[in-house]
């Protein structure tokens, strides 16, 4: 529920439950009213006939005249304001009056008089008073909403504005978001809230990402020294096994740590967008490629590929796309098993690698994560489907995963945007 | 042939100062964009290795200059910092081969000896080492001046091996010459144990002596010492 929705709702609450009190305090304020106006007139009527007895002891003429009745001894208290209904031929129905009665005489005569005054029939009261507090109702109703949309619209657009750049923020783009100003306080507020906060993440994500970058490149020359020297200590001849062992173990540690640093340079740098040209990639070249260069390992596992095709070009990076399908491809011959076979699908949408091997306890899901590794490759790093994972981001490709027993199969699918 | 290494860190150069020389270089050192703007000024050089990253300038502005004053030299620019535009960058200004650290001396080497061939010889002079003779340009190997049937790699592994006589070639540094960075993998080594007894077959094959020895499960040594 959106927050005009909300108000609105609100309002009509409000107004539904306003209505009937308005209704019944009308109708008493109404009634007391027109009460009040009749015995006004009829007590001024009474003064008018009062005067004209006392000065010519004639009765007047009068259109308030009920009856006049010669006084008996019952006990009334007059004069008296009485409601009576009274019978009316023009109409043929009971109409209701509002009667006083006062004593008087004439000619020496004690009378009675009656006056009388129509009075506003109940249904009809009420029924107008519906009438004119619905339309009331529904012209503030309407009002309400219109006011309400306009206030919606209007002032709250930066509101949305602002919303929608919040929306596409992402904390690695360089440029940064501008926010509409607005003349209500409290969008203000928030604006400077939400820029500091923005600020904040910027400032530690930038830190964060430095210290990757400084960590994994400054470990790099380091490396390569103690390198060096692992290998001019196992150039010397004068070493027994024990030794020999422990610098191989040594070193190959040392390229394992060179190896990860590496790595998350090179995502880093994915993630930097530092790979932003854009050119025409042939796919199917780049499997060729690849394919051949592979071809040794491939014919020593004694691996049985076949391939599908298609011509197909894509425009993105030309170094991503070779890393991309590199990772791919070592990935299915790395975990294949000796004799295993070797699917590549290539269409227009679509890049498939199918390949045998051994039934992983891997979680499919954790399969993108960084330093997961299946039981068969306790040599790999386990970060080339991370690296995989985030080229496909960077272009918007999906990247799927399927396991039908020892069958592995990776899909690549092609953003449509990108295919030329 | 004579070399200016041009790299901030002291110990990584003299490592590379001393694997050099070995090969029977003539090696200077630089350790700074200042020293290296006076070395160059004075003597002539075959060959420049540059880092990018030094304390007091930029690699590529030493080999701007470099190129602006016509001096022929080779240029192996290496830098920790992999970084793609840095390498098209430094390619484009003139330099002829670029290196991401760490990397192999054995492949320094190798590339050292592959842009001095392309520079001096057009890259048509023979490696010889005893019986065996290798045409890089043409990938094709002789012993005794016999045609050796190789696969691709084979060949790359025997150049790589002869360009790097008596020395340690790990297992690791002979799959990254081999595939390069990112088709790192456990079944290259195997691969790599497999075709290395191929190799020694074949060229038994045709008379030549077994040079390739095998230092424990670290590498190989291709060497006629003891």
């Amino acid at each position: 529920m959106n927050l005009v929705k909300k108000t609105n709702t609100n309002y009509l609450i409000f107004l539904a439950l306003l209505f009937p009190i308005m209704v019944i305090v009308d109708y008493f304020l109404i009634q007391y009213i027109v009460n009040s106006e009749v015995e006004e007139i009829l007590l001024h009527e009474q003064q008018r006939i009062t005067f004209h007895l006392d000065e010519e002891g004639i009765l007047p003429t009068s259109n308030y005249l009920f009856h006049t009745v010669p006084m008996d001894e019952s006990l009334e208290h007059l004069p008296e304001f009485r409601d009576t209904l009274l019978y009316e031929g023009y109409a043929n129905k009971q109409i209701p009056y509002r009667t006083y009665t006062f004593s008087s005489s004439i000619d020496s005569q004690p009378v009675k008089i009656t006056l009388k005054h129509v009075l506003l029939e109940i249904n009809e009261l009420i029924w107008l008073l519906f009438l004119t507090t619905s339309l009331i109702t529904f012209l503030l109703v309407l009002g309400l909403y219109f006011i309400n949309q306009k206030v919606y619209t209007r002032a709250w657009q930066p509101f949305f504005e602002n919303l929608s750049k919040l929306k596409n923020y992402d904390v690695t783009q360089k440029d940064p978001v501008y926010l509409d100003g607005s003349q209500i306080k409290e969008f203000e507020e928030l604006n400077t809230v939400i820029t500091t906060l923005i600020d904040q993440v910027k400032k530690d994500f930038q830190n964060l990402k430095e210290f990757n970058e400084n960590i994994s490149h400054e470990i790099q020359t380091p490396l390569a020294i103690i390198r060096n020297k692992v290998v001019l200590l196992l150039e010397s001849k004068n070493l027994d096994e024990n030794e020999l062992k422990n610098l191989e173990a040594l070193y190959q540690q040392i390229n394992k740590l060179s190896k990860i640093g590496k790595s998350l340079i090179l995502i880093s740098r994915i993630e930097n967008q530092e790979f932003k040209r854009l050119e025409r990639v042939d796919v199917h070249t780049i499997i060729a490629n690849i394919l051949s260069n592979m071809e040794e390992i491939i014919n020593f596992k004694n691996l049985k590929v076949s391939t599908e095709l298609q011509t197909v070009s894509i425009e993105c990076d030309h170094i991503l796309a070779d890393i991309l399908f590199t990772n791919l491809i070592k990935n299915a011959v790395q975990h294949n098993k000796d004799g295993g076979t070797l699917h590549i699908l290539l269409t227009e949408g679509k890049f498939e690698i199918t390949n045998t091997g051994e039934v992983s306890d891997i979680a499919t899901e954790k399969l993108f994560q960084r330093f997961q590794k299946g039981s068969s490759a306790k040599e790999s790093l386990g970060l080339g489907l991370a690296i995989t994972q985030k080229i496909c981001e960077i272009y918007g490709f999906q990247l799927d995963y399927v396991r039908n027993e020892a069958l592995h199969t990776f899909s690549l699918f092609f953003n449509s945007d990108t295919i030329t | 042939m004579k070399i200016l290494v041009i790299e901030d860190n002291i110990e990584m150069l003299q490592d590379i100062k001393s694997f050099l020389q070995e090969e029977g270089n003539i090696c200077e050192i630089a350790p700074s964009y200042k020293a290296a703007q006076d070395k160059i000024g004075i003597f002539p050089y075959d060959i420049l290795v540059v880092d990018i990253t030094l304390p007091d300038g930029n690699g590529l502005d030493i080999i701007k200059a470099v190129k602006k004053e016509n001096i022929d030299a080779g240029i192996v620019i290496i830098s920790a910092k992999n970084a793609v535009g840095d390498k098209v960058l430094g390619l484009e200004i003139g330099a002829d081969d670029y290196l991401t650290k760490p990397f192999y001396l054995a492949e320094l080497n190798a590339r050292i000896k592959a842009i001095y061939r392309r520079k001096v010889y057009n890259g048509s002079k023979e490696i010889h080492f005893n019986e065996i003779k290798i045409k890089p340009d043409s990938y094709e190997v002789f012993i005794h001046n016999h045609l050796l049937n190789l696969t691709k790699k084979e060949f790359d592994i025997i150049h790589f091996f002869v360009v790097n006589r008596h020395r340690l070639l790990t297992k690791e540094a002979i799959a990254e010459h081999l595939w390069g960075d990112h088709i790192e993998m456990a079944d290259s080594y195997k691969f790599i144990y497999t075709h290395m007894a191929n190799l020694r077959k074949k060229i038994a094959q045709k008379g030549g002596k077994d040079y390739i020895q095998s230092i424990y499960s670290v590498g190989y040594k291709f060497t006629d010492r003891e």
